[in-house]
C-alpha cells in the first residue's frame, strides 16, 4: 500500500537517524535558566545587535582572541589599564586612575582602580553576582591578576597569537620564542624573567625592552587584561564558557549559545568611571549571522544595530527611511595590494609603480567599494598617531591614478613594454570583496597598461601559507590596528625582519626612519618620520599599492543614542535605548 | 535476513574505516595547518602548540590515535571528567565506575568546544532541517506524482510537472532570497533568519524540500506510467478489477521501487546537504560548521563530521535495500 | 503483442542479430513526434549554438588573434565601473522596486546600453549571460556522460554478473557512497584549488593545473562532480537489473544461447534506459547547481569566467536590490531545466521497447 509504504520509508529513515542522533541528544547540554529567557529579551531593555558575523565567537580567553569578534566581548567583559576611547582613539584610564613614566622612558608604574570585584552571571537567579574566594570574601580585582593576564599571554604553551605585541616588554620575546634563538633561548618559557611585576596589590610596574611612545596604548590591549588564575587553573579552556566565566566589566556574560547568539547582561557591581561609565542598556543581545541576513533582520525589525552589506548599499543610501538611519565611520585600516619584489617583472621598480598609478583608487571606493570608503595613497591610515595626514601630505600615487604617467614607467623600465612582461598572477584570498576589487583592478590594468594578469584566488589558510612561503607576484591584504599608532602600521608591517611583511622588500633607510620614529617623543618630529618613511614604502620604491582607508558602515534604529567607533569596536556602555 | 543485517552492518564498520582513511589523506593533503595565521606566531610558540594537539607526530600515529579515541571505549573511575581534550559521546555509568566512548577530539577553531560539543548543538538543527525538508520533499513529491501519472497529458499533468520542474530548477541560492523577500519583508509572516521557532522553520524547510520534491514527483510519475504499461495491470483490469483497486494495490506498490531507491539518497542529500540553506537562513546547523572547519584546518571537526553522515548515509541505505527486498518480494536477501 | 513475448518466444534467431541500430531509429522517430521533446531539444541546440558562437573563437582559433564577441554585445570582462548596476528602463516596469534615480527613494542608475542590467562591476549581463552557457553546457553534458559511462557499465556488471563480483563491486560503492557527496567535493576541491597554484613545473600537478587555467577552472570541477556523480547511477542501473534479470525474456534469450555482451545491449539496455535517462536528466540541474553551490562557497569557475551559477551566487546577494542580476541568469538555468525535461521525458517514452506496435 502506498500510504504505508511512504510512513515505512520514513519511519526507518528516523530510526537511522535517531541512531545516530540518540546519544547525541542524550547529554543535552547545560543552557537556559529559569530566572531569563535568552530568546525573548525584554526589548525596551534589550539592544539587539546584529554587527557579528556568521560563525561562532572563537573565543573569550583575553591571550588567544585575535578576532574582531572575540575582542568586542571581551571589551564589555574586562577593562585594560587604560582604555582607548572609540571615537578618538585616544587613551583614557581604564583600570589605572593614573600611570608615571621614568625620565628614561623604560618604566612605566600604573595605579590601580580600587573595590572593582569579580563577578560572574548566577544562572539560578538571572543576576551578576560577586565572586568569593575559599574564605567567602569577595575577590577584588588585582596587580597579581594583570601581571598573571600578561604573564600567561607570553607563556608559549598558551599560543598567543598577539602575544607579540608585548615583546616590547623587556625580555618577554626571548620568554615567548621570538628571539633568534626560539626555543633554545635561556630565557625561553620562564614567564617570571618578563619586565612586569606587581609592586604591591593596586601597583603593576612595566619595565619596557626600549622607550615606546605608544606603549599606554598597548597597555589597553586584550593580551594585558586581567585574568583570574583561579579558575583558569580549575577549568583548563573550558573557563570561558558561559557557566563558569568570570569577568569584571561593565557587563558580564549571561549566556554563550554557540554558533547562535550570546547575551551580555549589565554588571551592576561595575561602578562607572569617566571612561567607562555604568551600561544603561541591560542586556546586549548578539546574533551570529552573515551580513545579508542581518540586514534582513534589522529590516525585518529584529536587529537595532546591523552592518550593510556592499549589493545593498545603493538602496540603503537612496531609501528614504534607511539612508537616515546609515553611518558611514571612518576605522583605522587600510587595504593594499603588496608586491613580491624578487619576482619579475616586479624585481623593476618602474613595473612597481606603472601598476601603482594604473589603480584608479577614486573609481574603486565610489563604484566597488561604495561604503564612503577613503582612497588611499600611503600605508598608515590618518588618524593614527602621527600617521601622515592627507590635509597636509601631498605624496603617494594619484588618488584617480595617472593612466599616461603608468605608460611612461612602463616604458622606463627595463621590459619597455607590456608584451615583453612576464605571466603575471595577482592572487587575493576568496571572498567576495576582495574579487570584486581584484576583477576592477585587473580590467584597468589591461586598460591603462595593456597586460593581461591571471587572477587566482585562495582560501584564506592556505593563501595565509602561500603569502608566508612563496608570495605570488601580486596580492592583497589589508591591516587593521593593534594600538592606535603609525608604529603598528610602518615598523609591524614593513620594517624588513616584519613576519607581516610578505614583500621580500628590505630597505635599511626605511628600517631606520621608523625605529627612530619609534622611540621618538615628539609628535610633530615623529609624523615628519613617518611621511619620510612612507614616501620610500609607496612612491620610491614603490613596494605595495595602497588602495584605501576602511570606514565602518552601519544602520542603526532611530531610538538608539550611541557612540560610533573608529576601531571596529564598540563601547556598548555608552549607548542608550529610548523606546 | 538477520545474518544480512549483522553482515551489512559490520559492513558498515569498514566504509567507516575507509571513509575516515581517506578523508584523513585529504584533509592533511590541503596546504596550511590549524595554527597559520595572518600574524605569525613564533616558531616556539608554533611548536608547543603542535605538541599540544599532537600535530607533530607522525602522521599515522595521529589517524591511530584519532581513531583509537573513537572506538576505543574507556574505563574510568569515578566522576567522569569532560575537558577540551577528552570529553566522550556516551557515557555509562557503572556503580563507581563509567564506561565512556568516542573521543572526537577538540575543535582548534573554537578553542573551548570539542567536536562532541558541535555535535550536541549543531547536529539536532541540521537533523531537523534535513527531516523537516524530507516531509516537504515527499509530502509534495509524491501525491503530485501520482496525480500526474494518473491524470497523463491532461492539463493536471502538465501543471504538476510544471511546478515540479519548476522546483529543480530553482537553486536554493535563488529560491532562499526570494523567499525571504516575499515572505519575511513583503509579508512579515515568517521570520527572515534563525531557529528553534516554527516561524523561523519554514522558510529554510520549504526551500531546501522543493528541489528534491520535484525529483520525488517525477520519478514516481515515470515509475507508475511504466508499471502501467506492465502486462500483470493490464491483466488486472481485463479480469475487471475497478481502477483505484488496480492502481493502489498493484501499481503503486511496484511503481515506488526505484522512488525508494533515490529516497534513501535524498535524504542522505538533505540531511548531509544543508549548507547552503544554513547560510541563507542563518541556521546553526552543521553545514555551515563544516565549511568553516576546512577552512580552518579543524582536522578533529572536518573528520568527525564527515565520520558521522557517512553512518547516516550507510544506515538510510541499509533501510533502503530492506524496504527494496520488502516491496519486490523477487528481490532476497540471503 | 509487445516486444515481451516476441523476445520471449524467440523463435527467429535472425530477429536477435538485426543491427540495433533500427531500435533507435524507431526512437527517434517517436521523439520527433512529441511536442515537448522538440522543444527541449531545439532550446538545447540553441543554447548549444550560443555557446559555440558566442565568440567567434571557432575562427579565431585558426586565425591566431583573440577571440571576439559574436553573439554576445561585449567580452564578458568588459567592465565599466561607472555603470556599475546599470539598469535599462524596461526593467522599471519588471520589478517596481527598481525605481530610477530622481524619483523618491529611486536608486536605478538607468543605461539602455545594457539590455538585461548590468553587474557589480558595470560588466554586462546579457553578455555574462550568453558566455555562461558554455560553462553550464560542459557541466551538463560532461556530469551525464561520467556518470552515465562509468556507473551505469558498473551497475550493469554488479547487477547482471550477481554472486560475488556483485557483492565485491556493490561494497566499494558503498564505500564511495558512504561520503557525503557536497561535503566530499567541497574537501576535493578545497584540496585542488588549494594545491593549484603551488605546483611544481613538469609535474603531473601542474600539468592539470594548467588544464584547469585553460578551461577557466572547469576541469576541477569536472572531477568533482565525476567522483561522486556515478554512484547513485550505479545503484539504480543495478537496482533496475535485479528485477529485470528474473523477467522471462532474459530467462528466454539466455535459454536460446545468446551471449550475455549481446544480453547486456539488446535487452537489458533498453529497458533499463528509461529510468536511467529520467534519472540522468533529473541529475543535470544537480550537476549545474553543484557549480553554482562551489560558486557559492569560492570553489567554483575562476574568475572572470562567468557561469550562470556563479552569477546566481553573486546575484543572489543583491536580490532585494537589483533583483534582475539573479534572475535573469536563474531565468537561463531554468530554461536549460525545462529543456532537459522535456527531453528527457520525450526519450523515456521513446526509448521504452515495450510502447512498441502499441501506438
Amino acid at each position: 500500500m502506498f500510504s504505508r509504504n511512504i510512513v515505512l520509508t520514513v519511519l526507518g529513515l528516523l530510526v537511522a537517524v535517531s541512531l545516530i542522533a540518540a546519544p547525541v541528544s542524550a547529554a543535552p547540554p547545560v543552557k537556559g535558566n529559569n530566572q531569563i529567557d535568552f530568546e525573548n529579551l525584554p526589548p525596551k531593555e534589550t539592544l539587539f545587535s546584529a554587527l557579528f558575523g556568521a560563525g561562532d565567537i572563537p573565543t573569550l580567553d583575553p591571550s588567544l582572541a585575535e578576532d574582531t569578534t572575540s575582542i568586542q566581548m571581551g571589551l564589555e567583559l574586562f577593562v585594560g589599564l587604560t582604555r582607548l576611547n572609540e571615537e578618538t582613539a585616544e587613551v583614557e584610564p581604564g583600570m589605572a586612575t593614573e600611570w608615571k613614566i621614568s625620565d628614561d622612558g623604560l618604566v612605566y608604574t600604573f595605579t590601580l582602580r580600587k573595590g572593582i570585584p569579580w563577578v560572574r552571571f548566577d544562572r539560578s537567579t538571572g543576576e551578576v553576582v560577586v565572586v568569593e574566594d575559599e574564605q567567602g570574601n569577595p575577590r577584588y580585582v588585582t596587580a597579581h591578576d594583570f601581571v598573571y593576564g600578561v604573564k600567561r599571554t607570553l607563556d608559549p604553551k598558551t599560543g598567543s597569537n598577539y602575544a607579540y605585541v608585548n615583546w616590547i616588554i623587556k625580555n618577554a620575546q626571548a620568554v615567548n620564542g621570538g628571539s633568534e634563538l626560539g626555543d633554545q633561548d635561556p630565557l625561553y618559557g620562564k614567564v617570571d624573567e618578563i619586565g612586569v611585576r606587581a609592586v604591591d596589590d593596586y601597583t603593576i610596574e612595566y619595565t619596557l625592552a626600549q622607550p615606546a611612545a605608544f606603549f599606554p596604548g598597548i597597555a589597553s590591549m586584550w593580551i594585558n587584561w586581567a585574568q583570574p588564575r583561579w579558575l583558569i587553573e580549575e577549568k583548563g579552556e573550558k573557563w570561558i564558557e558561559a557557566e563558569n566565566i568570570q569577568s569584571y566589566g561593565p557587563y558580564a556574560l549571561g549566556d554563550w549559545t554557540h554558533d547562535v547568539s550570546a547575551t551580555l547582561v549589565a554588571n551592576p557591581h561595575w561602578p562607572g568611571t569617566e571612561a567607562v561609565p555604568k551600561p544603561s542598556i541591560k542586556y546586549i543581545h548578539f546574533t551570529m549571522l552573515d551580513e545579508s541576513p542581518s540586514f534582513a533582520n534589522y529590516e525585518a525589525g529584529l536587529a537595532d544595530v546591523s552592518g550593510v552589506p556592499l549589493t545593498e548599499m545603493d538602496r540603503v543610501k537612496a531609501d528614504p527611511v534607511l539612508s537616515k538611519e546609515l553611518s558611514i565611520a571612518p576605522e583605522l585600516c587600510s587595504y593594499y595590494y603588496g608586491f613580491n619584489v624578487t619576482k619579475p617583472p616586479f624585481d623593476d621598480v618602474n613595473v612597481r609603480k606603472a601598476f601603482s598609478w594604473a589603480v584608479n583608487r577614486q573609481a574603486i571606493v565610489e563604484n566597488v567599494t561604495k561604503g564612503g570608503q577613503e582612497p588611499a595613497r600611503w600605508f598608515s591610515r590618518p588618524g593614527l598617531t602621527a600617521a601622515p595626514d592627507p590635509a597636509k601630505d601631498d605624496f603617494g600615487p594619484p588618488v584617480a591614478g595617472d593612466p599616461a604617467k603608468a605608460k611612461e614607467f612602463l616604458a622606463a623600465s627595463k621590459y619597455g613594454s607590456a608584451d615583453k612582461l612576464p605571466e603575471i598572477t595577482l592572487m587575493v584570498n576568496q571572498v567576495e570583496a576582495h574579487v570584486k576589487i581584484a576583477e576592477a583592478i585587473q580590467q584597468m590594468w589591461q586598460e591603462a597598461l595593456g597586460v593581461k594578469v591571471n587572477l587566482v584566488t585562495q582560501e584564506w589558510k592556505v593563501y595565509l601559507d602561500t603569502l608566508d612561503s612563496d608570495p605570488p607576484q601580486v596580492w592583497r591584504l589589508g591591516w587593521c590596528y593593534d594600538y592606535p599608532d603609525a608604529d603598528n602600521f610602518a615598523r609591524g608591517v614593513f620594517r624588513s625582519d616584519s613576519g607581516n611583511n610578505h614583500t621580500r622588500w628590505k630597505n635599511a633607510k626605511f628600517d631606520q626612519l621608523v625605529d627612530q620614529a619609534a622611540i621618538e617623543t615628539d609628535l610633530d618630529k615623529r609624523r615628519a618620520l613617518y611621511v619620510e618613511a612612507e614616501k620610500i614604502l609607496v612612491e620610491e620604491d614603490a613596494a605595495i599599492i595602497p588602495i584605501y582607508w576602511y570606514t565602518r558602515v552601519q544602520v542603526t534604529k532611530p531610538y538608539v543614542t550611541r557612540t560610533y567607533s573608529i576601531g571596529g569596536h564598540e563601547h556598548y556602555e555608552k549607548w542608550k535605548i529610548n523606546k | 535476513m538477520g545474518r544480512y543485517i549483522a553482515r551489512r552492518l559490520l559492513w558498515l564498520l569498514v566504509v567507516i574505516f575507509s571513509v575516515s582513511l581517506i578523508t584523513f589523506a585529504i584533509a592533511h593533503a590541503v596546504p596550511g595547518g590549524p595554527f597559520s595565521r595572518e600574524k605569525k606566531l613564533p616558531p616556539a610558540v608554533l611548536k608547543q602548540l603542535n605538541e599540544k594537539y599532537r600535530l607533530d607526530d607522525p602522521l599515522w600515529k595521529q589517524y591511530v590515535d584519532y581513531m583509537g579515541g573513537i572506538f576505543i571505549p574507556r574505563i574510568t573511575q569515578g566522576e567522569p571528567i569532560t575537558s577540551y581534550l577528552e570529553d566522550y559521546l556516551i557515557n555509562i555509568p557503572l556503580g563507581e565506575y563509567t564506561l565512556r566512548w568516542m573521543n572526537f577530539g577538540p575543535s582548534y577553531k573554537s578553542q573551548s568546544r570539542t567536536v562532541n560539543d558541535v555535535f550536541r548543538e549543531n547536529l539536532p538543527v541540521s537533523a531537523e532541517l534535513g527531516l523537516y525538508a524530507f516531509l516537504v520533499a515527499s509530502l509534495i513529491g509524491i501525491p503530485l506524482g501520482i496525480v500526474a501519472a494518473l491524470k497523463q497529458n491532461t492539463l493536471v499533468d502538465y501543471l504538476a510537472m510544471a511546478i515540479a520542474i519548476f522546483g529543480v530548477s530553482v537553486p536554493v541560492i535563488v529560491l532562499g532570497p526570494i523567499l525571504i523577500w516575499l515572505f519575511a519583508i513583503r509579508i512579515p509572516i515568517f521570520l527572515p533568519t534563525g531557529w528553534g521557532s516554527l516561524r523561523a522553520e519554514v522558510l529554510p524547510s520549504i526551500a531546501l524540500g522543493l528541489g528534491s520534491s520535484a525529483i520525488i514527483a517525477r520519478l514516481t510519475r515515470a515509475s507508475l506510467l511504466q508499471v502501467i504499461r506492465e502486462d500483470y495491470i493490464r491483466t488486472a483490469r481485463a479480469k475487471g478489477l475497478m481502477e483505484r483497486v488496480v492502481i493502489i494495490r498493484h501499481a503503486l506498490r511496484n511503481s515506488l521501487i526505484p522512488v525508494v531507491t533515490v529516497m534513501g539518497p535524498i535524504f542522505a542529500f538533505l540531511v548531509t546537504g544543508t549548507f547552503v540553506t544554513e547560510t541563507i537562513f542563518g541556521v546553526p546547523g552543521m553545514g555551515r560548521y563544516f565549511v568553516t572547519s576546512i577552512t580552518n584546518r579543524d582536522y578533529p571537526v572536518i573528520m568527525g563530521t564527515i565520520l558521522l553522515f557517512a553512518v547516516v548515509i550507510v544506515i538510510a541505505n541499509l533501510v533502503v535495500d530492506l524496504l527494496y527486498a520488502w516491496l519486490d518480494p523477487r528481490i532476497r536477501y540471503d | 503483442m509487445g516486444v515481451v513475448s516476441q523476445a520471449a518466444a524467440a523463435p527467429r534467431v535472425k530477429e536477435l542479430t538485426r543491427p540495433p541500430t533500427s531500435l533507435w531509429a524507431d526512437a527517434w522517430r517517436r521523439l520527433l513526434r512529441n511536442k515537448a521533446a522538440v522543444l527541449g531539444l531545439v532550446i538545447i541546440v540553441l543554447i548549444l549554438l550560443v555557446a559555440i558562437f558566442a565568440d567567434d573563437s571557432v575562427v579565431a582559433v585558426f586565425t591566431g588573434r583573440d577571440p571576439q564577441p559574436l553573439l554576445a554585445p561585449r567580452h564578458f570582462a568588459k567592465q565599466s565601473l561607472e555603470n556599475n548596476n546599470a539598469i535599462p528602463y524596461w526593467l522599471t516596469h519588471v520589478f517596481p522596486t527598481l525605481k530610477p534615480v530622481g524619483v523618491e527613494g529611486g536608486y536605478a542608475k538607468i543605461n539602455d546600453t545594457y539590455i538585461l542590467g548590468a553587474d557589480y562591476n558595470g560588466r554586462d549581463l546579457l553578455s555574462r549571460i550568453i558566455y555562461g552557457t558554455r560553462v553550464s553546457i560542459a557541466v551538463a553534458i560532461v556530469g551525464p556522460l561520467v556518470s552515465l559511462v562509468v556507473g551505469v557499465s558498473v551497475g550493469i556488471v554488479a547487477g547482471y554478473a550477481g554472486g560475488r563480483t556483485d557483492n565485491l563491486i556493490m561494497r566499494f560503492v558503498d564505500i564511495m557512497y558512504g561520503f557525503p557527496d557536497l561535503l566530499f567535493i567541497i574537501l576535493l576541491m578545497a584540496l585542488f584549488r588549494s594545491t593549484t597554484s603551488a605546483a611544481e613545473a613538469g609535474t603531473l600537478r601542474a600539468v592539470l593545473t594548467g588544464v584547469d587555467n585553460a578551461m577557466g577552472g572547469m576541469f576541477f570541477i569536472f572531477v568533482g562532480i565525476g567522483v561522486t556523480a556515478w554512484m547513485s547511477m550505479s545503484r539504480l542501473t543495478r537496482g533496475q537489473i535485479l528485477s529485470l534479470k528474473q523477467k522471462e525474456f532474459i530467462e528466454a534469450a539466455r535459454a536460446v544461447g545468446a551471449r550475455d555482451g549481446r544480453i547486456i545491449w539488446r535487452h537489458i539496455v533498453p529497458n533499463i534506459l528509461g529510468p536511467i535517462v529520467v534519472a540522468q536528466t533529473l541529475n543535470i540541474p544537480q550537476y549545474i547547481s553543484t557549480e553554482a553551490f562551489l560558486s557559492f562557497i569560492g570553489l567554483g569557475v575562476q574568475r572572470p569566467t562567468p557561469s550562470w551559477g556563479s552569477m546566481i551566487a553573486d546575484g543572489a546577494s543583491a536580490i532585494r536590490t537589483y533583483p534582475n542580476q539573479a534572475i535573469f541568469p536563474a531565468l537561463a538555468l531554468a530554461a536549460v531545466m525545462f529543456a532537459f525535461n522535456f527531453l528527457g521525458d520525450g526519450l523515456r517514452d521513446a526509448l521504452d521497447p515495450r510502447l512498441k506496435g502499441t501506438d
